[in-house]
């Protein structure tokens, strides 16, 4: 295995948040030196609701996704998007919404998981 | 690794992992529905009466029952979704075409997320109605009630309601004014208005 390979394996098995299965979202956890990057990752051809930014709710408060390029129809957002934790975490736990559109779907589904 | 590659290989674990059940914001139990619009008549059946307290576009509240003799057309939907706004413009047009020949359209606003996210404030879904051009009646659902009656998973999805208080059309998904959903729609609609 190439170091590169491992160094990603070794990232995801230290920072990703568990998947739920079929919901095509995962939270990275990027730990800094004083705060903590969230960045709210989707399989390919699933689209992420700009209008209403994806929300984590923790015990520690709500944190909410954003990120600066959309689609040009700006419904969705063209970027993983990001928010911030203070402080350095390497786990998050709490409760992920975001809403989604799947890839051939006309419809938006909201997801509710538990992270 | 390349950081496309890192994030298409985190993207592919997202899907693939295991991990904690999912949980849609659909109700448990609620009937499967093709999301797409060619889905078959469901058998008629009496329509659940909604109970809803806040409307707009209407002095007082709408009933099913008080709505007898006229055909409805239920649309779920919420501003802050994309395929539900650029639905509106057929919904405002069949809402012109019909309202005359005893077409009762009823937006139902249900929220995606919890109050913070400013889905369930009157004043924003009024400033939506103004801004996409919405004339005909819509009652908040703020707390899903109607959603959850109806078993509707997707936003937007429409039922359509006969004059003897029976659903007799339901669907999901996107479309625009002259495509073939729309088409689809509109025989419908014309279908239940020349019953007696």
């Amino acid at each position: 295995m190439t170091r590169p390979l491992a160094a990603a394996l070794a990232l995801l098995a230290a920072c990703a948040a568990p998947a739920p299965r079929g919901s095509g979202l995962a939270v990275r956890v990027e730990p800094g030196r004083d705060s903590t990057r969230l960045v709210l990752v989707a399989a390919a051809g699933i689209k992420i609701n700009a209008r209403i930014p994806p929300a984590l709710e923790t015990p520690a408060g709500l944190r909410r996704f954003h990120a600066e390029r959309l689609t040009p129809d700006s419904a969705y957002f063209a970027d993983p998007p990001v928010a911030w934790l203070p402080g350095r975490v390497r786990r998050v736990s709490g409760t992920l919404r975001a809403s989604v559109c799947s890839p051939g779907e006309a419809v938006c589904r909201a997801l509710v998981i538990p992270i | 690794m390349p950081r496309p590659l890192l994030l298409l290989f985190l993207s592919s674990a997202a899907v693939a992992s295991g991990g904690l059940a999912l949980r849609s914001a659909a109700p448990a139990g609620a009937q499967t529905r093709d999301p797409l619009l060619g889905v078959a008549p469901a058998g008629p059946r009496p329509a659940p009466a909604w109970h809803n307290t806040s409307w707009l576009n209407t002095d007082r509240p709408l009933t099913l029952e008080s709505l007898r003799g006229r055909v409805v057309l239920l649309n779920f939907w919420v501003f802050t979704c994309y395929n539900c706004t650029n639905t509106v413009p057929s919904l405002v047009d069949f809402d012109r075409k019909y309202r005359g020949q005893g077409l009762t359209l009823i937006g139902v606003h249900t929220p995606e997320f919890p109050p913070y996210a400013g889905e369930h404030d009157r004043g924003n879904v009024e400033r939506a109605l103004r801004q996409y051009g919405i004339e005909y009646p819509n009652a908040q659902d703020n707390d899903s009630r109607t959603w959850n009656l109806y078993g509707i998973r997707f936003w937007p999805s429409f039922v359509l309601i006969d004059k003897q208080g029976r659903i007799r059309y339901e669907g999901a998904g996107e479309f625009h004014v002259g495509d073939g959903n729309y088409q689809l729609w509109d025989r419908r609609i014309r279908e239940l208005l020349a019953e007696s």
